[in-house]
């Protein structure tokens, strides 16, 4: 058989700029590029010299979906590093914070970036036209989100409240009120999104992932926990780069992550999920339960149930925060720097997002290492790829092709985060 | 009446966070309106349809950062009637600018042990160094109400209410007090372009310029304030040094403190 | 300086009722009974607004009671520095004017004047209803009524009336306090507004804080006031007690913090147009606009038209603007101020001097905010006083025209 070529030259609906080439031959794969074209910028390089205060600001800007991800990340390794520990409501008001963006960046994938695949439309827009009641309710989810954020953050994209040791201003009681209301409606409308995204008809695709993601002794995690994988994996942030490791490739400006000995794993919703079940609302669960759901989802096409369940999930937590929520005295700890490495994750809404720094006894970064989720997915995906294409071959290239891109929307991937770190050579200006 | 042909939008990405395309996203009241007034026609961060050029309205995200932008934006000046810039990298060259104020050279040897295969420029600049811009909306990120502003304001052919005054104004306009008169703390905000609304200023934190500098900015007395408040050289280099870095005055302000530095 | 209060523009506050007190008289009124007139006035209606400490200062914003006033606060205040400190008693108003002046209400940062719905081919305009709310402003300061009064010639003489600041002022009741101690920027002794309250108010309090005894002694100011006054559980004032409170408001005019020279204003200004001083002040100015926004008699405004994105639905809304934006002064072809320089002498220029001519007093009542909050502490006394110092000469003055622009 005469060898055949799937291109998509810019992928959309991703957060990024990306691009895909799969070669084909004897309905093998035997060529494969994720291509990542978003220019480099270096992060971890001008992180260097800049105060520990400056981290969560600075290091938001790597990714306008999930800056949160990156404040929460940037704060427990400073907190880490000079043994601060952040507990009682402001550590609760940090969880609030990230289920406002978990319930933002969810019902932009779920039904802007993702549902449209299902539906045959080229975007939410033109879905709209036939689906209006459904977008809607997927942008006033949204925005429920975005408002929890603004509130507790002070604005949607890149928040301006947080710091290490806490925050700079903290809500009343009385404010957070107003925002209770709107969540028992965005968790209704949550709910109605895990039934809605169960209905849609989903590929027969599974595979035996290395599922990795936090896991915490009580919660479903967000800012604090082990890793682990459904492998035995059980580590502490600090020993984060013992077990992983990054590889250069070269037709991406992106890393790639491995898991050493075991090689290409999985994070993100359906590792959270299939690690954490047990650490899900009794009203998640059920969700997911009557959503057709197990304990453990393999089919990376139904990660639209699974983003819904958690979406649901951060409605469900969210308002319990804001229910058992007294104010504090102080809207922060006190901050002391010193010397040494400070290791911290959290669970981005694409999965786990790991920072280490390096930093002297003025709180100066002198080194820093940051792995977004969408870099360590990047072998899965193309795993995914090269099993997924061909069994599918005969369909007509448009098709084809379609899916392929619907198989990487699976992993909501956020080109802008992933690529943040590149290598580079220095060309002519 | 007949009905008008939609004007086409198209929104395009250099080097960015997507954070100000996706500030489009998040108007979600004003999304499917807007859709009835504007053709979304090219948007690939929301959707994989693409209709052909010329544009009549483009919004750029983004600083131009590799020869291949370099050379695209041109394309993108080509296809488009209106073109506006969006956010901090796009009018300033955003936080990766900060590779400006270095030898690239030296700062890759000192941080990569083995350099890729990646082709990138010395510097990060905004795209009105390479192409003419109509309009330029600031901020890292923008603020979402002023572009649905700009893009209203495109749509009536009016000219849009975004003001190149001080922070301080719309801080006194929702009341907020002062925090560097009343609480010592250092605030960028007489020097920083307006719209963010005083966010931090309302959240007792000093403005730290993601919208860049005012019209008029006077940040020489503003450092000499901050030093007052016991600010050192060091932390007035990093202050001007960040999101708008690459902005002129930002950029001299930040040079002359850094000169200071190795003056000892 | 007087500043006579044209009570006639004012429309008549319903029928003068029979009541037992005449404008003029005073009352003592004990400290714990305040909250009787905040009872009186909330009974007709009123929403309360007054001094209450928030964010490290204290504002003025909604009150319900004497328990939200800043008791046992007061204020140091210097050039670009302003900071709450404890004080020995419990004083409800011991401290001077904070960054909030009564324009926040009366003129408000931002108001929609009207909006316009597409009807067909042409379209309907409704015009802002005035707001009728009748509201209580609690701790006016001297200063401020003055600039009341000074913002009543601006919007309520002439030909054109503001119709939504006439509505305000016309259902404002104001509680004057008289200050009982000065702030580090105040000169309001220096402008002839203060610190007693002499007009323009409904009702004058002055506190007297004695180690066994707080009270008030209470002025009645209209009609209105008396008549309130008459239902609160007050008795005559006694002579002790008058005294006492005379010396309240005289201690507080020794201590102003301040001082500004204002024999022949109007002249020394219009002869120094091209005095070096604008270059020196210039050199320091931020051109933030903080003075200005904080200045309760500027009134400067901009008004910008917003459309939605269908094109249906159109809003002009009036924001407070500054003279020392750009954009203030553009015109055709750019903006005729376009040095600091030139918008730092318009602004001390049309206070202290073009003022006089345009609307017959000073357009400074000596409140002291814009030092204040000034954030690199620019003190137009200090800069009146380096002027009158090496005036120059008309003759000599190399001036471009009237208005300063060189």
């Amino acid at each position: 058989m005469k060898a055949k070529s799937i291109k998509v030259d810019y992928l959309a609906r991703v957060e990024g700029e990306g691009g895909l080439y799969i070669k084909v031959k004897d309905r093998q794969v035997v060529g494969f590029k994720l291509r990542i074209f978003e220019p480099p910028r270096f992060f971890e390089a001008f992180l260097r010299g800049r105060s520990f205060r400056e981290a969560p600001d600075i290091t938001a800007r790597i990714c306008g979906i999930c800056p949160v991800a990156y404040q929460m990340s940037a704060v427990h390794a400073m907190e880490n590093a000079f043994d601060v520990k952040v507990d009682g409501p402001l550590r609760a008001l940090r969880r609030l914070l990230y289920c406002g963006e978990w319930i933002e960046s969810h019902a932009l994938h779920i039904y802007m970036l993702h549902a449209p695949d299902f539906l045959g439309y080229a975007d939410a827009i033109q879905m709209a036209r036939d689906h209006g009641d459904v977008v809607q309710q997927g942008l006033s989810l949204k925005k429920a989100g975005n408002e929890l954020v603004a509130l507790v953050g002070g604005r949607e994209i890149h928040p301006i409240n947080v710091r290490v040791g806490g925050f700079y201003k903290v809500p009343g009681k009385r404010e957070l009120a107003p925002m209770a209301e709107k969540l028992k409606r965005a968790r209704d409308v949550a709910l109605e999104t895990v039934r809605w995204t169960a209905k849609l008809r989903f590929p027969e695709f599974e595979r035996d992932y290395l599922f990795v993601a936090m896991r915490h002794p009580d919660e479903y995690p967000f800012n604090e926990g082990h890793l682990v994988s459904n492998h035995g994996l059980d580590i502490a942030a600090r020993d984060y780069e013992k077990h992983f490791a990054e590889e250069h490739v070269e037709h991406s400006h992106a890393l790639h992550s491995v898991l050493r000995g075991a090689g290409p794993y999985f994070v993100g919703p359906m590792a959270r999920y299939s690690l954490n079940f047990d650490r899900l609302s009794p009203l998640a669960q059920e969700a997911a339960r009557q959503a057709g759901l197990g304990p453990v989802c393999r089919n990376p096409f139904q990660s639209i149930i699974v983003r819904s369940v958690e979406t649901l999930y951060a409605c469900d937590e969210a308002l319990r925060i804001i229910d058992e929520y007294e104010m504090p005295e102080s809207p922060a700890v006190e901050v002391q720097p010193r010397a040494g490495s400070g290791f911290g994750w959290s669970e981005a809404p694409r999965g786990t997002l790991y920072h280490r720094y390096r930093l002297d006894d003025q709180g100066v970064i002198l080194d820093a290492k940051i792995v977004p989720p969408t870099s360590q997915n990047q072998k899965v995906i193309e795993q995914d790829l090269r099993e997924f294409v061909p069994e599918r071959l005969d369909l007509p290239a448009d098709k084809l092709r379609w899916q392929c891109e619907q198989a990487i929307r699976n992993y909501d991937p956020c080109i802008s985060c992933s690529t943040h770190f590149l290598k580079l050579e220095i060309d002519r200006e | 009446m007949a009905k008008k042909q939609k004007p086409k939008l198209a929104v395009w990405k250099f080097a960015s966070c997507d954070g100000c395309q996706l500030s489009l996203l998040d108007c979600e009241d004003q999304l499917l309106p807007l859709t009835e007034r504007i053709d979304i026609a090219n948007f690939p961060e929301a959707s994989r349809a693409v209709v052909k050029g010329p544009y009549d309205l483009s919004l750029v995200e983004g600083s131009i950062s590799t020869p291949h932008d370099a050379e695209r934006i041109h394309q993108v000046r080509r296809a488009s009637k209106f073109l506006v810039t969006i956010g901090a990298c796009a009018t300033a060259g955003g936080i990766q600018a900060l590779r400006n104020f270095i030898d690239v050279k030296d700062f890759i040897s000192i941080v990569y042990a083995t350099p890729a295969y990646i082709d990138t420029l010395k510097k990060s600049t905004p795209i009105a160094e390479h192409i003419r811009v109509d309009f330029e909306l600031r901020g890292c990120p923008i603020n979402k109400e002023q572009l649905v502003e700009v893009v209203s304001a495109f749509l009536q052919g009016r000219k849009p209410n975004v003001r190149p005054h001080s922070v301080c104004m719309e801080c006194k306009r929702r009341g907020a007090v002062c925090v560097m008169v009343a609480h010592g703390t250092p605030c960028l905000g007489p020097v920083t372009h307006a719209g963010c609304g005083a966010l931090c200023p309302a959240y007792h934190r000093g403005c730290y310029g993601c919208f860049g500098p005012m019209e008029t900015p006077n940040t020489r007395e503003m450092s000499a304030a901050w030093e007052r408040l016991g600010v050192k050289q060091k932390d007035l280099v990093q202050i001007y040094r960040s999101f708008n870095a690459y902005a002129e005055p930002f950029y001299s302000e930040s040079r002359i403190h850094e000169s200071k530095i190795h003056q000892g | 300086m007087n500043f006579p209060l044209n009570r006639a523009m004012m429309a008549p506050r319903g029928s003068v009722t029979e009541t037992a007190l005449k404008v003029g008289t005073l009352r003592m009124l004990e400290g714990a009974s305040l909250d009787r007139l905040f009872g009186a006035l909330s009974k007709r209606g009123y929403r309360l607004l007054g001094p209450a400490v928030r964010e490290g200062a204290i504002v003025f914003d909604e009150i319900n009671s004497a328990a939200d006033l800043p008791a046992g606060w007061t204020d140091e205040q210097e050039g670009g520095t302003y900071r709450l400190k404890k004080r020995s008693d419990d004083a409800l108003f011991g401290y001077a004017v904070g960054p909030h002046s009564w324009k926040k209400f009366l003129h408000p940062p931002a108001e929609r004047l009207w909006q316009a719905d597409r009807k067909g081919k042409t379209f309907e305009v409704t015009e802002e209803k005035p707001d009728t709310q009748k509201t209580a402003f609690i701790g006016v300061r001297s200063c401020d009524l003055h600039a009341i009064a000074i913002q009543d010639k601006v919007f309520l003489n002439g030909y054109y009336v503001d119709p939504l600041y006439k509505a305000r002022r016309e259902h404002a009741f104001i509680v004057a306090v008289n200050c009982g101690q000065a702030g580090g920027t105040c000169f309001c002794v220096s402008m002839g507004a203060g610190p007693k309250a002499a007009a323009g108010f409904d009702l004058a309090l002055t506190e007297v804080c004695e180690p066994e005894r707080h009270y008030f002694v209470v002025e009645a100011g209209t009609d209105l006031g008396a008549e309130i006054l008459a239902e609160l559980p007050g008795r005559e004032v006694e002579g002790r007690e008058k005294a006492a409170a005379e010396d309240t408001v005289a201690s507080a005019a020794q201590q102003m913090g301040r001082y500004m020279d204002t024999t022949n204003i109007k002249e020394l200004l219009y002869q120094n147009y091209a005095h070096p001083r604008w270059d020196t002040v210039a050199a320091r100015c931020l051109t933030c606009a903080n003075c200005t926004m904080v200045c309760p008699t500027c009134f400067c405004t901009t008004v910008e038209d917003v459309t939605d994105l269908q094109g249906e639905h159109a809003e002009r809304w009036q924001k407070w603007d500054s003279c020392f934006t750009k954009d203030f002064s553009y015109i055709h072809g750019g903006s005729i101020r376009a040095t600091s320089k030139a918008r730092y002498r318009q602004w001390m220029t049309h206070k202290l001097a073009t003022w006089f001519d345009q609307f017959g007093t000073s357009g400074c009542v000596g409140c002291g905010r814009c030092i204040t909050w000034c954030p690199v502490a620019i003190d137009i006394t200090e800069e009146v006083r380096a002027i009158r110092q090496a005036p120059q000469s008309p003759k000599s003055s190399p001036v471009g025209d009237k208005y300063g622009n060189s």
